[in-house]
């Protein structure tokens, strides 16, 4: 069987510049924007699963999803900390572990209004166990035991008091900014203050979790069913990556669901957009396809060549589309994780997985919308095809 | 003028596929952009329904820290307050951790009293009242699980372990059932007694539990803005600074909270108008180049450039109109079954008629501006020229 040179498409392509190029952007603007909520969902994504650390355990109250709803007594995460083999040590053969308060603050916006901000409490152990991980780009890091505070550089510009040198009260207590501090993950959404000048401002007794590094090849799983069935202090354990991707479940499914129904909704406009063009392209050049089945070329090359068309439109406009989402990679933006009712800054992200979405989907919207005009393009009788002038 | 009308119709009904096609694009595009803004005005419209001389007492903290219970006589105690009432959010899910939905323990008497958008519709307040375990639920709870009055319904805590130890649920009993009679009011609330949620956590470790809120009822004739000043000024100096806000701006702190997801929203919509626009800019081209030997022929008979102009816009507004008239019916009809989806973000979701009007307003710019190019082009054509083409 013959088939139908693919440079005959192209050139088709190019003589009907101004329906193409409309067809290619109206595809180009349906894929950008189910690729943009794509590449939110994959920033948002990528701060909380890809910054976990797989050696750390996050230790909350059994029954707890989240930090903020967890909590121990003083002397419950002290004793968990001492009394846990699998935590490593460290230099001072002291357990390489932490205590945590944790509180979603409402703060004014700078731009009005209010959120949620997470204010968290650490000790120096922190530190330790965070190596360099946070970075501290401005200022100084915090004394402990002093009223001071370090802010997390994504909310420095976006929450009132949060630059250097400000005074930021929490309760009734006057804290001072003495540093900005980077870090890749959730953390750079927060404010770090000392773990028992937190506790005294808020009027609280006891921590949220306990971080600890785990010694290497500890069974978490095996280290969870143990503590979790702990007559003194019982403890449910996950990695902090697990924990981390435990906390995108709710906004990553929100987002996919978003981005699903926009695909396909939109992508029904597109394809009809696509049907339409490509009837068009058909109607004016019957006589051509007239001459093609004439000098022999079969119902089915016919099929194939006008089919390969309309994919070439969707592949085109799938091009673009994922061209026009490029810039929006790394751009910040925020909103609130309802999981743990705080704010928290991210970029989009287009990663292989946009792209790819991006060219599949564009691909769909070809195949869908050329199918049926180029089956009638294929049923059309060589003699009444020539008639048509 | 009547005939070219019919010839609006005829050029629209020789190409039935492309029309009905670019019409049923129309209908989805104008369903999402209705749907989507109906989204943004629902969220911040939350506010709307709030009661004036409802007062709403919390943490200045922080939304998850609660007030000393000593806190209640001394508000009690400002002039022009008539009723205080504590609540806490309990914060449990039933069955699994999907199944979230507002449990308060609360004052049985006085809510009520000071809810009267609550109205009950089965059982009765009496029982509700009468029985230490017994949960007034919202008929949108008996909808989503099925529960009926004399149910026993176990919660599981996150905030307040049951003193029996980890993993044992709290057990309920329905007593009654509420109907909001207003729109944005939660149908999905669990109100149980704040005596039965005291006595049990003072049974373990915990100790009494704090409030977290204050609603206050005021006298009808208090001055709001002062009232709130004298309890914020109360507990200036700790331990917990306190605030006090009316009703609707605690929603709308809510609402604030939400952050850029009206940007997001509307980002998205404007994808969707670029995507349609170019849709039908295109299919009124093609038809436009299509219609040329015909545009000739009207000329030809001496039918003026004003009056080709027309049938060529009107085609387009005629398509426009119908899809979009379509597509924001679909987006109204749609209504309860997209509130239903989203009620748990979004209490009240409704087309309102502002969005029905900008779908309209829209409709009929997109069919003015499609119709521009080929109109344009039909009202300049020389007639020989159009006579001359083969289409």
């Amino acid at each position: 069987m013959q088939f139908i040179p693919l440079s005959y498409n192209l050139r088709s392509l190019l003589v009907r510049r101004g329906p193409t190029a409309l067809t290619v952007l109206g595809i180009a603007a349906t894929v950008a924007t189910v690729a943009g909520v794509l590449a939110l969902q994959q920033g948002f994504r990528a701060l909380y699963a890809e910054t976990g650390r797989p050696d750390l355990a996050v230790l909350l109250r059994p029954g707890a999803t989240a930090e903020g709803v967890s909590s121990f007594t003083r002397e419950g995460a002290q004793r968990l900390i001492k009394s846990t083999p699998e935590f490593a040590e460290g230099a001072d053969g002291q357990p390489l572990a932490g205590m945590e308060c944790f509180l979603a603050v409402r703060r004014a916006r700078v731009e009005g209004g209010e959120t949620n901000v997470p204010l968290r409490g650490v000790q120096p152990s922190t530190f330790a166990l965070r190596g360099d991980e946070i970075r501290i780009t401005e200022g100084r890091n915090l004394t402990p035991g002093a009223d001071e505070v370090i802010v997390g550089r994504a909310i420095t510009g976006r929450i009132k008091n949060c630059t250097l040198g400000d005074v930021l009260t929490i309760n009734v207590t006057p804290f001072q900014v003495v540093g900005i501090f980077e870090c890749d993950g959730p953390f750079e959404s927060e404010i770090w203050g000392d773990f028992e000048r937190m506790l005294a401002a808020l009027g609280r007794f006891g921590p949220n979790r306990v971080v600890a590094k785990l010694r290497p090849g500890v069974d978490v799983k095996a280290l969870d069913a143990r503590l979790a069935a702990s007559r003194e202090v019982a403890a449910t354990v996950k990695t902090e990556r697990d924990y981390l991707s435990s906390q995108t479940e709710f906004l990553s499914k929100i987002l996919r669901l978003l981005g699903s129904f926009l695909g396909v909704v939109m992508g029904i406009a597109a394809v009809f957009t696509a049907t339409n063009t490509m009837m068009s392209a058909i109607g004016a050049r019957t006589y051509e396809i007239g001459i093609l089945s004439a000098t022999g070329f079969r119902a089915f090359p016919i099929f194939v060549s006008f089919l390969f068309e309309a994919i070439l439109l969707g592949l085109l406009g799938g091009i673009v589309g994922a061209l026009l989402v490029l810039p929006l990679n790394g751009l910040k933006t925020g909103t609130t994780n309802f999981q743990t009712f705080t704010e928290v800054a991210f970029a989009f992200k287009i990663t292989p997985t946009v792209l790819l979405t991006a060219i599949v989907f564009s691909l769909i919207l070809g195949v869908l919308g050329g199918t049926l005009p180029a089956w009638r393009a294929a049923r059309m009788r060589p003699t009444e095809a020539l008639r048509r002038q | 003028m009547g005939d070219l009308t019919r010839l609006v119709v005829r050029n629209l009904a020789r190409r039935k596929l492309r029309t009905i096609l670019t019409i049923a694009s129309l209908v989805v595009a104008f369903f999402l952009l209705c749907t989507l803004r109906s989204l943004v005005t629902s969220l911040q419209a939350g506010a709307d329904s709030a009661i004036a001389s409802r007062l709403i007492v919390q943490s200045a903290v922080s939304l998850f820290v609660d007030l000393p219970q000593a806190y209640q006589p001394k508000i009690e105690a400002v002039a022009g307050i008539e009723q205080v009432s504590k609540w806490q959010w309990f914060g449990g899910y039933y069955q699994e951790p999907r199944n979230r939905f507002a449990q308060f323990a609360v004052e049985p008497r006085e809510t009520l009293e000071i809810y009267p958008e609550m109205e009950i519709v089965e059982g009765s307040a009496e029982a509700f009242f009468k029985n230490r375990r017994g949960i007034l639920i919202g008929d949108g709870l008996v909808e989503q699980f099925g529960w009926k009055l004399g149910d026993t319904v176990p919660i599981l805590p996150e905030l307040f372990p049951h003193p029996s130890g980890p993993g044992t649920a709290w057990e309920f009993e329905v007593a009654a059932i509420y109907h909001p009679t207003q729109r944005n009011f939660d149908p999905k609330m669990m109100l149980f007694h704040w005596d039965y949620f005291e006595k049990t956590l003072e049974e373990g470790p915990v100790g009494a539990p704090g409030v977290g809120t204050f609603v206050v009822r005021l006298t009808p004739n208090a001055d709001p803005t002062q009232v709130m000043a004298t309890i914020d000024a109360l507990f200036e100096n700790g331990p917990q600074r306190v605030q006090s806000t009316s009703e609707s701006e605690f929603q709308r702190q809510f609402v604030t909270m939400f952050g850029n997801v009206p940007f997001f929203v509307s980002t998205i919509g404007g994808g969707v108008l670029i995507a349609i626009l170019l849709a039908v800019v295109n299919a009124m081209l093609m038809a436009g180049r299509e219609q040329t030997h015909d545009i000739g022929i009207l000329k030809a008979l001496g039918f003026s450039d004003g009056d080709v102009f027309r049938v060529l816009i009107q085609q387009s507004l005629c398509v426009c109109v119908i899809g979009g008239a379509l597509g924001i019916g679909l987006a109204k009809l749609s209504e309860p079954s997209i509130g239903l989806q989203v009620i748990s973000l979004i209490q009240g979701y409704r087309v309102t008629p502002s969005t029905m009007w900008f779908g309209a307003a829209l409709a009929v710019g997109l069919g003015l501006f499609a119709g521009a190019a080929p109109a344009w082009r039909a009202a300049r054509l020389q007639t020989i020229e159009a006579l001359a083409s083969k289409d």
